[in-house]
């Protein structure tokens, strides 16, 4: 045995790895000859078992060989191994292909109601402004429903508010956010802001503008210098929060619990202000009813008319929510058919 | 009220166009809701002229004429009427023409012969009420002309405010115009040619009640000839929306709108001795009134009676037996004031309530009593001819004068928030008849009236005393006069700006565990829902949801009898509903009707009971669950809700209110449950609670609304913080730093056996090194025996300071083994 023999040896195992290694075809294949040649047993190993037959001089530089062939080995399975991972992972790849225009999985399909969503709305841009919400009984008596706010039992005014009755003498459903006035006013001191949400009930038949049941919001601010220019200010804060920026006026209205009362009108939110049938050729559309609280009223709440003043504002409710979603039909709200309330997702 | 434009021009000049007035008015407050082109309907209606009239060869009733119409060749037309002569001008309906009532006219033959159009009677063009003959027109009215052009005119309707009585006619309109732009009222000249004979020797008054009839006036006139009033009068009359009757009758119709002041009149014949009494009536009186209903008068409804008996129901409606008729020769006219609170209470009480009732319930001006019994005789005379006695009876002749309403003009700014001088307040007032004074010394100032007046020291502050003219009943208080004064500058001109004052303590909403409810709820996949308050009274006892009875830890139980509404619009809702599951399944069936079978809905809503007399309201969650709670979809298989569901959204719930986990226990009571899948869910700590219900509806619930789905669950469920409450803060446990140990543990149990007592046997039982329990897998068959199931549990092990020894959790697993075999009677697999 001599170095030209085993070099030789060496050489002849390098190019037969190289050419098995490159025409092998999967990672097992790859694995087993990285076994064969480079195993603790494998064929390099095998032929080094010469090199205690060769003189002294000679077993570095076949050692360097060795390195050599190990070496270009070990680089052939990597690269080789390389290709054949990228292979694969580009075959699975390409098996796991999709429709990707496909619609997704569903996520959920629940809804929020737009009468207790609109009267959050509502609730937000007043809370910015310190206004707490309080909430009043729905079967009110007659006493805070009516006598309280400036409305005696024969007050010709009463026809306003056609009544439901219960059997409960002196109680009625409340026909108006306004007893909370009262309640809030007895309950609390001035500085006062209070918003009172809630259901209200009229003896009203039912049409596409008119319902038996109905929500709406009561605001109430009460302190010593409060004035129909600060609720003009809020009104206006109020209407550009909801309808987007657009011109606002008052006109007058009538209530017996405020003095002066105004309707609060905003700039047509279909036509803008140009004239059409929603606003009755107008431009304007009420949003709300308002006044400073009557002398009577803030007496009965319990708080001193000469010391203090303050306004009172009340909306409907589903007529807001109408303008802001467009609502053709006020049933819509109480019949809760799916196909109206799954648009509000 | 409707309003003719023509008319209102009576009383004042109007520059304006329709569209501007109306602005006008509706920024005055005096708000304009329509403008109606009357006579719209009279368009292809022209003014034509007969030349001839003929009897109709084959029928005796009708007539053949011929109208020139002013161009072309005249127009053969048969007509029925009998009152018509060449000569006269009469209104002609052309073929096209569209009558009020939608009545197409046409060229028609009549019994052979051809009629190129029609002759229209007053009534055919709801001008005046005569239907008998053709409306024969001035013998000056322009042949050709359009009726519409000749007669049209624009009606405003105005929306009078309750306050506003004063405003309810043209004379207070006509003073709103004038406020506006700043034009005069004309008053109508009023005077009363009398004869000789005085009033008293015909009629007598006699007033029992002054408080409830603070004055009468009357007269009277003898030799009044009845008939229609004149043509122009029948048309304002019929534009402002009232129909013409008689002469008679109309002049006090005409008065009551031109004045705002109702009168009525009496045939002279039927008023007994003479003489008119104003009086209670007396039990067992009973009255045929005008709409010819006999009527039962209790005792305190005011009447106008004579020595004999009713005559009149005051202020409401007259009596039939003493109505003018077509042979009424003498008629007492009675022009009143009455107490606004009993007319009011008289027209409710016999459900009758009309134009004069509307008017005398919002208050009088007391002059009008006397001025109006002027009015009505002078338009009497003039229409229906005869002779007035001198003089009136009137009771209270005394007439008051106006009232002096004291006001600190730097109020009247401090409430607006404008800066609006004294002087320029001392002109806007001036322009609604509002003079002021100034007023040296220091005077008292009305702050508020009844019930608790209030009256207060001006001090140094500057005053001055408005002069309030006798029909502005309702300027009372000093608020009364900054509104006019804001009125008539214009509200538009308020300025705006935002509080600067103190804000009000925090206070945390009521809302915000709801709407944290809500939010999760919808997260979830429900659909909120809000359904009506009011029910039918069969939904409740139909359903028979339980009672809270055996509910512990609600705040407000479900209580009391069924609040009922005693005037409901409809029988569907006349009870307020104590539960919320009727109401969900109602929207359940609405969805299936409509082709919607899957539905998940949830409502925060209100149940309402009575209790000793007072009524009570509490706050519930409902949930319903039907159909698919995933649709089927190419991507997923689809799974219909079950009671798994509906405990899960429990769990969820509890899980977000900061509860542990909800104990759930049967309930097999059955109707309206499904007797194995109903239970009650509590799960209660210090400050919050979910308490409440959890089923699948029976089968003959399903059967008996009609629905066609196999499984409803529906939960109530009472939640505390729903009315009012704070969200729950979160405390945190922390993080464990030493490693925790997993056993698993199947459990053999006789079917009997539930989960829930299980899973308390090995929380009892493994001690506190157990941290987490779960149930993963639920196994029936063999090699079990066919009563038993296999309930598989991980139980968590950990301490928090340090590293648990497998013997520990060996000898905690073997407590818990030993109690579930000596408790329950289980074999445990492993
Ligand atoms: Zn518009």
């Amino acid at each position: 045995m001599d170095f030209e023999t085993l070099s030789g040896d060496l050489h002849r195992l390098r190019d037969r790895a190289l050419e098995e290694i490159a025409t092998s075809s999967d990672p097992a294949a790859l694995e087993a000859l990285q076994i064969q040649y480079l195993g603790k047993k494998g064929d390099l190993t095998a032929v080094l078992r010469g090199i205690g037959a060769l003189p002294p001089e000679d077993r570095p530089r076949v050692g360097a060989v060795a390195n050599e062939v190990g070496e270009a080995v070990k680089a052939a399975l990597a690269t080789r191994g390389a290709e054949l991972h990228g292979q694969v992972q580009a075959r699975r790849l390409a098996s796991e292909a999709v429709d990707v225009t496909l619609p997704g999985r569903t996520v959920g399909r629940g809804t929020l109601h737009p009468i207790p969503e609109t009267v959050e709305a509502i609730a937000e841009v007043f809370g910015q402004f310190g206004f707490v919400v309080y909430e009043g009984p729905e079967v009110e008596d007659d006493l805070t429903n009516f006598q309280m706010l400036n409305i005696a039992p024969d007050h010709p005014a009463r026809d306003l508010w056609d009544t439901l009755y219960v059997d409960i003498p002196g109680y009625l459903l409340r026909t108006h956010t306004s007893p909370g006035q009262i309640r809030v006013m007895q309950s609390t001191r001035p500085p006062i802001r209070a918003l009172l949400p809630g259901r209200c009930f009229r003896y009203e038949a039912v049409d596409a503008s008119h319902g038996f049941e109905f929500f709406q919001v009561e605001g109430l601010m009460v302190d010593e210098g409060t004035s129909m220019a600060d609720l003009k200010g809020l009104l206006d804060e109020f209407a550009h929060a909801l309808f987007g920026p657009r011109k606002t006026r008052f006109r007058p209205g009538y209530y017996p619990f405020t003095e002066p009362s105004v309707a609060f009108d905003v700039q047509c939110v279909v036509c803008g202000g140009a004239g059409c049938p929603a606003c009755s050729r107008t431009g304007w559309m009420t949003i709300l009813g308002a006044g400073m609280v009557h002398p009577v009223v803030l007496q009965y709440g319990g708080i001193d008319p000469e010391k203090y003043q303050g306004f009172a504002f009340g909306m409907g409710v589903e007529r807001i929510a109408n303008l802001r979603h467009a609502v053709p039909d006020l049933r819509y709200y109480l019949e809760n058919d799916l196909r109206f309330l799954e648009q509000f997702r | 009220m409707r309003v003719p434009l023509s008319w209102l021009r009576d009383y004042v000049d109007i520059q304006q166009t329709p569209e501007q007035l109306a602005e006008r008015l509706t920024l005055l407050g005096m708000e304009v809701q329509g403008l109606e082109q009357w006579g719209a309907d009279w368009r292809s209606v022209v003014v034509g002229e007969l030349l001839t009239v003929e009897k109709h060869p084959r029928a005796d009733r009708l007539h053949l004429t011929t109208v020139n119409i002013g161009s072309g060749e005249p127009l053969h037309i048969v007509c029925g009427a009998n009152n018509i002569a060449p000569g006269q001008r009469v209104p002609v309906a052309l073929p096209g023409a569209v009558l009020p009532g939608d009545r197409r006219i046409e060229r028609t033959e009549k019994m052979g012969i051809a009629s190129e159009g029609m002759l229209c009677s007053g009534d055919e063009l709801h001008i005046t009420s005569d239907a008998e003959g053709i409306l024969i027109l001035p013998p000056e009215t322009t042949l050709g002309v359009q009726l519409s052009d000749l007669y049209g005119d624009v009606v405003l309707d105005v929306d009078v405010k309750p306050n506003r009585g004063d405003a309810l006619c043209l004379i207070g309109l006509a003073r709103e115009v004038a406020a506006a732009t700043g034009a005069t009222v004309r008053w109508p000249d009023i005077a009363v040619r009398e004869g000789d004979d005085p009033v008293s020797a015909h009629l007598r008054v006699e007033v029992r009640e002054p408080e409830l009839c603070t004055r009468f006036v009357g007269r009277w006139i003898s030799g009044v000839k009845i008939g229609p009033s004149p043509d122009r009068i029948q048309m304002r009359l019929q534009a402002a929306g009232m129909r013409p009757v008689s002469n008679v009758v109309d002049a006090s119709n005409y008065v009551m709108l031109e004045l705002g002041k109702p009168t009525h009149t009496f045939n002279g014949a039927a008023v007994r001795d003479g003489t008119i009494i104003v009086r209670r009536a007396t039990p067992g009186e009973s009255l045929e009134t005008l709409d010819h209903v006999q009527r039962e008068l209790t005792p305190d409804t005011l009447i106008i009676a004579d020595p004999h008996g009713p005559i009149g129901i005051a202020g409401v409606m007259g009596g039939a037996d003493s109505e003018i008729a077509d042979d009424t020769t003498d008629i007492a006219i009675e022009s009143a004031i009455f107490d606004p609170v009993s007319i009011r209470r008289t027209g409710h009480r016999y459900a009758l309530r009309s134009e004069a009732s509307l008017r005398f319930e919002k208050g009088q001006e007391f002059q009008l009593a006397r001025i109006a019994a002027d009015r009505v005789a002078q338009l009497t005379l003039a229409w229906s001819g005869g002779v007035c006695a001198r003089g009136r009876i009137d009771t209270a002749p005394d007439e008051p004068a106006a009232a002096r309403l004291a006001f600190r003009p730097a109020r009247v700014r401090k409430l607006s928030g404008a800066e609006v001088s004294a002087p320029e307040q001392r002109d806007l007032l001036r322009r609604v008849g509002v003079e002021t004074e100034e007023n040296g010394a220091s005077v008292q100032i009305q702050v508020a009236v009844a019930p608790q007046p209030l009256r207060v020291d001006a001090g140094e502050e500057e005053v001055l005393v408005a002069v309030v003219p006798t029909w502005r009943r309702d300027l009372a208080i000093e608020a009364d006069v900054a509104e006019e004064v804001a009125r008539v500058r214009g509200y538009e001109t308020t300025p705006a700006h935002l509080p600067d004052t103190l804000m009000p303590a925090y206070r945390p909403s009521p809302l915000a565990v709801r709407n944290m409810l809500r939010s999760t709820l919808a997260g979830a996949g429900l659909s909120e829902v809000v359904t009506h308050a009011l029910v039918a009274p069969e939904s409740e006892p139909r359903l028979r949801w339980p009672s809270d009875d055996d509910l512990t830890g609600v705040e407000t139980p479900e209580s009391g009898s069924l609040i009922t509404v005693t005037n409901p619009l409809s029988s569907q809702h006349s009870v307020m509903r104590r539960h919320l599951a009727a109401s969900l399944i109602d929207v359940l069936a609405l969805n299936e009707r409509q082709g919607r079978g899957d539905v998940a809905i949830f409502e925060v809503g209100k149940g309402y009971g009575r209790v000793d007399g007072r009524s009570r309201e509490w706050t519930r969650l409902g949930i319903l669950l039907s159909g698919n709670a995933q649709p089927p979809s190419w991507n997923r298989a689809d799974r219909q809700y079950d009671l798994d569901d509906a405990k899960g959204i429990v769990e969820l719930l509890a899980k977000r209110l900061g509860l542990p986990a909800p104990v759930y226990r049967a309930d097999d009571r059955g109707f309206p449950f499904h007797p194995g899948r109903a239970l009650v869910a509590t799960s209660i700590a210090d400050h919050e609670a979910v308490v409440g219900r959890v089923a699948e509806l029976h089968p003959d619930v399903l059967e008996q609304r009609d629905l066609r789905s196999q499984r409803v669950i529906v939960a109530e469920l009472a939640i505390r913080g729903l009315d009012a409450g704070v969200p729950a803060r979160v405390h945190v446990e922390p993080i464990p730093r030493f490693p925790e140990v997993e056993r698993d543990l199947a459990v053999v149990v006789g079917e009997a056996v539930d989960a829930a007592t299980v899973s308390a046997t090995i929380s009892r039982n493994a001690g506190e090194l157990l941290r987490g329990l779960r149930l993963f897998d639920l196994y029936r068959g063999a090699p079990l025996a066919a009563s038993e199931k296999s309930l598989a549990y991980r139980l968590v092990f950990g301490a928090r300071a340090r590293t648990l020894t497998e013997a520990e959790v060996d000898e905690a697993v073997a407590r818990v083994q030993a109690g579930l075999k000596s408790e329950l009677g289980a074999n445990l697999r492993s």
